[in-house]
């Protein structure tokens, strides 16, 4: 079920008036939380709750066979076979085509004949992101940081319906205490809630699926047929497109776990207002970012064992994260960009700490280029990853500079307004923005009922005709 | 991805948690019960002012439970806003907000978004009207251009994108016509004889590639919406048959060709029979007429014993081409169908192998 439908409003009015009705018994609480949250994974493809079953049932089952363990070594062990079981239907869901493909053509090319069935694996809807949930608690119950929870809140810590298919990327002591304490009905924080919610809406609606039609995907289509200005453009539009597009999704999703008393922590926090890429990964995804520190980057050995450890952890920690996003070879490049970028910061890092390098001044005009110089690095990588291969990204970097002079109709002023809000958003002053939902907050059902309608009408009339999926469900 | 950060995650022991998502100081919460309230407020008040908007929407969609349940809710309200005049305030305010309220889908005649505008040419192309036999395509230059119009559904799109990456962007003007969701059985949604008039009209297209039908498994109406032919009714075959056959006489009414792709087999083999219908009736219509060739996509594209597979293999490389809804192509399936369909055109009217690439 995508949130903007109608489908999903008539399903969440029912699930509240529900959840808000028996949340008082949490035995009757849990299990209808749970069928709801299967009904919505299920209204895209019913096949797929089985899945969703299975990973809940191994991840409880290795959880318990980890803890039951005292031996460090079985342990370890129970621990390794938990996480390969988890990880193993996404591996096959997920790459089994890349694999396929790859290794057919890699023997082709050395005489070799390799024929693997050539089954076409369909990628079920946010199963990357209740894996690495279900890793999180794994990895935890194993730690010590986490003690076993019960099988009912274990499935619904993993299908728990706003974060399912696209997160935030929650972890089991964020979302499994907040389970098992009933819910205060009285003091919703419903002004902040429909704040996220039509804000996401609009960034998702209006401008991400403005963009997307408008100039990214003529540009990445086809980039021989645009000018130099529309090779920049283009780029620029996809890293506001895909801005907006992931982060209204959860801020969609935290609206709607808000509306029902819980918190997710939140998951972009303004990233092209980064001054270095380093930053620019606190602020980005930032559920997936310290997933990848706590559970690859630092039993990978983190910043311990000196420095080239640091760097290949950063690598190969980056590059993984690159082929999370898709098994594709545009991905993993993007993956090893970014990498790099980390790679070369740490270095230079380094550098200052040691005094061999000098610090930046601190004025407001250095902070701007530094600004500008994360922000272009960040839209180099986002157009392998937005590009269908590698030879169509670079071919699109080399238009940047090689079409100047042709004529730019892409280059709209509705186009051109769409970047800019979407860009200004990452420098607005947090004080306006709060007294705003203040004030909301202090409206009447009524007048905020009203109010929440017209923003609505104001939003699916100004957005193009249809749903579009969001970029981060094929993730 | 972070090094400056703490190395371990924080132990958090379990902790009731019953406040923590009341609202700041500042804001005021609000009881459940009234939380409620404005939900169904505001989701009904849109549910009216967006019904216009919404009953145009059901109106498009295949006969069925869903169709007709939004209809029995959406016709009343709209009944009720018309008496009341609020349908024409509605109507208003979305043009203000810079949409015309019965704009077909995907946009007008030069429209927006991701269909191109159709561009006029100042005289018309000095190649006989109606012909009689097959003719072949000029050569194009840089000069003059071929312009190949590419209309139809999703499928259509997205082989329009492709092809401006397979046809040279100095010896071929691309004009990317398809729309998502239409097709020949129902022009009370998108009228595709009356646009292919106006694409002829006004772009002289030397190439039209049509790729449709993917969503014509339902009862042919009327552009008023009346009934024409149930489907599954004998009445159906020959009913669509004929619309094939008034589309693809359009298309070359100035002299242009055509290239009709067929349909390519879904992974629902229950769709089969009714596609392979499709492909029938588009093929005879090929064959009858000058200047409109049939590309078999089907057999293409289907495995060795005939089945549905998701891989092609051009006896060099295997790759990935089917998207995973079992429909569409995916961006390398676009990009090789469309290479395809270009030698095929060059086989068929002498299309100049130069004009594009692979």
């Amino acid at each position: 079920m995508l949130f903007p439908t109608t489908d999903f409003a008539i399903f969440f009015c029912l699930v509240f008036l529900g959840h808000w009705w028996l949340n008082h018994n949490p035995r009757v609480w849990k299990p209808f939380m749970i069928a709801a949250s299967y009904v919505f994974y299920g209204w895209w493809n019913w096949r797929y709750v089985f899945l969703l079953a299975a990973v809940s049932l191994i991840t409880q089952a290795s959880a318990i066979a980890v803890d039951h363990q005292r031996q460090p070594k079985r342990r370890t062990a129970a621990l390794a076979l938990g996480v390969a079981a988890t990880i193993a239907p996404l591996l096959y869901f997920k790459y089994y085509g890349f694999f396929t493909v790859n290794v057919t053509n890699a023997a082709t090319t050395f005489g070799l004949h390799v024929a693997p069935p050539l089954i076409q694996v369909v990628l079920p809807v946010g199963v990357s992101f209740y894996t690495f949930m279900a890793i999180a608690y794994l990895v935890d119950i194993y730690r010590g940081d986490f003690e076993i929870a019960s099988w009912v809140d274990l499935f619904l810590y993993l299908s728990f319906f706003p974060h399912l298919v696209a997160g935030p990327i929650v972890r089991p002591n964020e979302l499994i205490p907040q389970l098992v304490v009933r819910r205060d009905p009285r003091h919703i924080d419903v002004a902040d809630a429909m704040w996220l919610i039509l804000g996401g809406l609009f960034k998702k609606v209006v401008i991400a699926n403005y963009l997307a039609g408008a100039v990214v995907d003529p540009v990445f289509g086809d980039p021989a047929r645009h000018s130099s200005p529309e090779a920049i453009v283009g780029i620029v539009a996809y890293a506001v497109q895909i801005y907006c597009d992931f982060s209204g999704y959860t801020d969609i999703a935290i609206g709607v776990a808000k509306l029902l008393g819980f918190r997710f922590p939140q998951n972009f926090d303004r990233p092209y207002s980064a001054r270095s890429v380093q930053e620019f990964w606190r602020r980005w995804h930032m559920t997936l970012s310290r997933w990848l520190r706590d559970y690859l980057y630092i039993p990978l050995g983190g910043n311990r064992k000196g420095t080239a450890r640091i760097y290949r952890n950063l690598m190969i920690t980056m590059l993984l994260g690159g082929l999370w996003h898709g098994a594709a070879w545009h991905f993993v490049v993007w993956g090893g960009l970014h990498g790099a970028y980390l790679t070369v910061g740490h270095w230079k890092d380094g550098k200052r700490e040691a005094g061999q390098l000098a610090e930046p001044p601190e004025t407001a005009l250095v902070h701007w280029m530094q600004r500008l110089a994360t922000f272009t690095l960040v839209c180099i990588a986002w157009t392998l990853f937005r590009a269908d291969s590698v030879a169509t990204a670079l071919a699109l970097l080399a238009r940047t500079v090689t079409a100047w002079g042709l004529p730019s109709p892409l280059l709209t002023r509705p186009v051109l307004l769409a970047i800019s809000a979407g860009l200004v958003t990452q420098f607005l002053p947090h004080r306006p923005a709060e007294r705003l939902r203040a004030a909301l907050s202090r409206l009447r059902p009524v007048p905020l009922g009203v109010t929440v309608a017209v923003v609505l009408f104001l939003i699916t009339t100004l957005g193009p005709r249809g749903v579009a999926p969001f970029i981060y469900f094929q993730f | 991805m972070t090094t400056d950060t703490k190395e371990r995650a924080t132990k958090e022991p379990r902790r009731p948690d019953e406040q923590a998502d009341a609202p700041p100081a500042g804001r005021r919460g609000m009881p459940a019960g009234r939380v409620l309230v404005v939900l169904l407020l505001g989701i009904l008040l849109w549910g009216a002012l967006y019904a216009p908007e919404l009953k145009r929407s059901s109106e498009a969609q295949p006969e069925g439970l869903r169709r007709t349940v939004s209809l029995a809710i959406l016709d009343p309200v709209v009944w009720v806003e018309d008496r009341l005049g609020l349908t024409r305030l509605i109507d208003n305010a979305t043009q203000a907000l810079g949409r015309h309220p019965n704009e077909p889908v995907g946009g007008g005649v030069g429209g927006l978004q991701d269909v191109d505008p159709l561009p006029s040419v100042p005289e018309p192309g000095n190649t006989p009207k109606h012909p009689q036999r097959d003719t072949t395509i000029r050569i194009p230059t840089s000069a003059k251009p071929l312009r190949v119009v590419i209309v139809g559904d999703s499928l259509a799109q997205g082989i329009g994108s492709f092809a401006e990456r397979v046809f040279k962007p100095s010896l071929v003007d691309v004009i990317k016509q398809g729309r998502i969701s239409t097709g020949l059985a129902r022009p009370d949604y998108f009228n595709w004889p009356a646009q292919m008039r106006l694409i002829v009209d006004r772009s002289h297209p030397d190439l039209t590639i049509v790729m449709l039908g993917e969503n014509d498994a339902q009862s042919l109406v009327t552009p008023g919406g009346q009934l024409e032919a149930q489907i599954g009714t004998g009445d159906f075959p020959p009913a669509y048959e004929q619309r094939v056959r008034s589309f693809a006489r359009l298309a070359t009414s100035e002299g242009g060709h055509v290239i009709w792709v067929g349909l390519p087999n879904p992974r629902d083999t229950k769709r089969w029979p009714f596609i392979e219908h499709q492909n029938v009736a588009f093929r005879e219509v090929a064959d009858q007429l000058p200047n409109v060739a049939f590309f078999d996509t089907w057999t293409t594209f289907s495995a060795a014993g005939g089945g549905y597979t998701a891989y092609y293999h051009d006896g060099k490389r295997l790759t990935l081409v089917r998207a995973d809804d079992g429909v569409h192509f995916n961006a390398d399936g676009y990009t090789i169908l469309m290479r395809l369909v270009a030698r095929f055109v060059t086989q068929q009217f002498k299309l100049d192998p130069r004009s594009y690439e692979g």
